[in-house]
């Protein structure tokens, strides 16, 4: 952990968090912290909840019917569940990107001026051209497609797209960004891309991350929540749940003895 | 016989086991001919139809029409020069005798001749008086002037050149004599009397006489209603179903409501024509016969398809763009209006436009409203009575005369046209427009 001793800021945190569909709860009652300028990993067997948690971070499972949430979420102490809090805001706030590349089949200049454009971030033609020239340097991009960035960004490689939502997020100067399994849809070498690019946007951005690859994880993070049925097993630096879990469930999964 | 025997052995090894693959493929082979039977079928009676309609209707597209040099006599249209006094006198004036004068004058016969005269004056069409009346009042300067015109020939003439009349038949039991034979047989040798485009079918109104009978008010009946329906169904429709589809809860009450606008797609059209009679013409004391209450009711009918057409275009949006659009934080309404919609709005001018062919074609409704009337006037708004494509077939369909069986397929072949293009239309646009994810 590069020598940082300091305890970091508290960017996100859960506390006591419940989530139920319908009748059947998801999340059985979990107290999260995600720090700031960390990628924090979200792992564990499929249906243990973990990417039931990250959508609660920017309220994604509201356009749910049957899913309710409870318990208290904060961003920097804020509630955000509070009704006084405003979900659109929120989410300019916490930026999230898919599992599934899912670029606007438009343009790839108009992918990213999308966010900031409805969020008035750019006054003008101008602004917005450097926001996409910073946001797809920031996901490592530009030098791919400077020359098509009027070509649909629907007619970019499976890697290329995921790069180009990673740079929507961005474009609307997001403070935390949730990714959702962002390279179980990738081939190798475009997943060893974005996984650069995550450690890079660790240095301005609050990141957590969902993630089916125990060895992605280790690479990413820094922390790293185990999630297994529901409830939180054990949360702690990435070091040190992969070298020395306190728990037997983590221990075989990571191992690979179940999942 | 050993040999055989081996090879028999061999074929029994277990990896030619009989797994009925014969059997299967004879039932691939029987399904896929029962299917091009089925198209083949569903072909010829197309065939058939359309053969059927324009063999009988393509004949509708020329008239015949005689060509005469007619005097505009003023002493035959305003003998007592009072027509400046009087602004009927030109309305009313006998302009049938100076095209019949003409006639007498091309075929060399005696004014005094009764009988020449008589079976001469019956070849003219009776529309002769509206024609030369009209060139007239919108030019007076031709009052006593010779002009060259193309006067429609009367129905019985165009139908015995046309080949509809028997005329082996006796003469006595024809309506067509022999003396009017000759004259026509006269004015087609020196190139007076010919088959002309018939513009008189898209342009006239309703009227008894069939050779002037034409689809013009109907057509812009129908181009009035179709109007309606678009700028009434397609923004209700539309709206209903955004907010079903994207906004409304999914409960017991939305769930009705969808049970409900599915059932009112199957609701037989002449239904919705009481209603439209009930409630816009016993209720609101909107006009009869109107082009307005023909629209809105078809709209009513038209609702549903489009209610359909766009839910289905909306759930066929993936729902990874809604996501990605509420992930960097676009309102509920930026998703729908920015990126929802226009995804779907091929979708929706394709169930749009499907849902006015259909309601272009629809007669029932209308003939509960009163549309079912004799119309002369082309209507100059939506208030004034019209009467629809449609209709214009059905009420040709009951006349007697021989010249409206043409005329009927002849309307057909104009509604069909109407209706292909529109569905062609609908198809280039889904082509055009389609998207993929």
């Amino acid at each position: 952990m590069d020598g940082e001793t300091e305890t970091p800021k508290v960017k996100m945190a859960g506390k006591g968090v419940e989530v139920f569909y319908g009748s059947k709860q998801a999340i059985n009652g979990i107290d999260l912290e995600v720090y700031e300028r960390q990628v924090t990993a979200l792992i564990g067997p499929s249906g243990c909840g973990k990417s039931t948690y990250l959508r609660c971070l920017n309220r994604m499972n509201d356009t749910i019917d049957i899913c309710k949430v409870k318990g208290l979420l904060t961003l920097d102490g804020e509630d955000i569940y509070d009704p006084n809090i405003d979900v659109v805001e929120l989410r300019a706030r916490v930026g999230m990107v898919f599992q599934k590349p899912n670029p606007f089949p438009k343009s790839i200049h108009e992918n990213i001026t999308y966010g900031p454009r409805i969020h008035g971030l750019a006054k003008s033609k101008a602004d917005l051209d450097v926001i996409v020239e910073k946001s797809l340097r920031g996901a490592g991009l530009w030098e791919e497609v400077k020359d098509r960035l009027h070509e649909p960004g629907t007619g970019l490689s499976g890697g290329q797209q995921q790069r180009l939502c990673i740079a929507r997020a961005i474009a609307v100067q997001p403070e935390v960004i949730l990714m959702d399994e962002p390279c179980s849809a990738l081939d190798p070498i475009a997943t060893a891309i974005v996984e650069e690019l995550i450690g890079e946007l660790r240095e301005q951005y609050t990141i957590v991350i969902v993630t089916h690859s125990m060895q992605q994880a280790a690479r990413v993070s820094q922390r790293t929540a185990m999630f297994h049925l529901g409830d939180l097993v054990e949360v702690d630096d990435t070091e040190t749940i992969f070298t020395n879990p306190s728990e037997k469930r983590t221990q075989d999964y990571i191992t690979g003895r179940f999942g | 016989m050993a040999d055989t025997s081996l090879t028999d052995n061999n074929v029994a090894a277990p990896r030619h086991r009989d797994i009925g693959l014969k059997k299967r493929y004879a039932a691939e082979r029987r399904f896929q001919f029962y299917g091009k039977l089925a198209i083949a079928f569903g072909l010829f009676f197309l065939a058939l139809l359309l053969w059927t309609v324009v063999s009988k209707g393509y004949t509708a597209f020329q008239q015949t029409s005689i060509n005469l040099d007619v005097t505009f006599d003023e002493s035959v249209i305003d003998p007592k020069n009072e027509r400046n006094e009087n602004p009927m006198k030109l309305l009313t004036a006998n302009y049938p005798k100076l095209a019949e004068a003409a006639l007498y004058e091309k075929l060399g016969i005696d004014a005094e001749d009764k009988a020449g005269t008589k079976a001469a004056d019956a070849l003219i069409s009776k529309g002769a008086r509206a024609q030369l009346r009209d060139m007239l009042i919108s030019n007076p300067e031709l009052m006593n002037q010779t002009v060259n015109v193309w006067v429609l020939a009367a129905g019985e003439v165009d139908s015995a050149i046309k080949g509809q009349f028997d005329l082996s038949v006796d003469e006595s039991r024809r309506k067509i004599k022999d003396n009017q034979l000759e004259m026509i047989e006269k004015l087609q040798q020196d190139g007076s009397l010919e088959g002309r485009f018939n513009t008189g079918l898209f342009t006239n109104g309703g009227s008894s006489r069939p050779e002037t009978a034409g689809v013009g008010v109907a057509i812009i009946g129908s181009a009035y209603m179709m109007l309606i329906v678009l700028l009434t169904s397609l923004p209700i429709g539309v709206a209903a179903s955004i907010y079903l589809e994207e906004f409304a809860p999914k409960n017991r009450l939305t769930d009705i409501i969808e049970v409900n606008i599915n059932n009112l797609a199957a609701v037989p059209s002449i239904v919705y024509g009481l209603l439209g009679l009930a409630v816009f013409i016993n209720f609101a004391g909107l006009p009869r016969s109107a082009s307005l209450v023909g629209g809105l009711v078809l709209s009513l009918m038209t609702l549903p398809t489009i209610i359909i057409a766009t839910r289905a275009a909306l759930k066929a949006v993936p729902p990874s763009i809604r996501a990605a659009a509420l992930g960097i934080g676009a309102s509920k309404n930026q998703t729908v209006f920015h990126h929802v919609l226009p995804l779907a709005a091929p979708g929706i001018l394709t169930g749009t436009i499907i849902g006015l062919a259909q309601a272009l074609g629809e007669t029932a409704p209308l003939l509960l409203i009163g549309m079912v009337a004799f119309v002369v006037d082309a209507p100059a708004t939506p208030l004034d009575p019209a009467t629809a494509l449609p209709v214009q077939i059905f009420m040709w369909a009951n006349e007697a005369e021989r010249a409206f069986v043409e005329r009927t397929s002849g309307a057909i072949i104009i509604l069909l046209a109407f209706l292909a293009v529109m569905n062609i239309t609908a198809i280039f646009l889904r082509r055009r427009f389609e998207r993929r994810w």
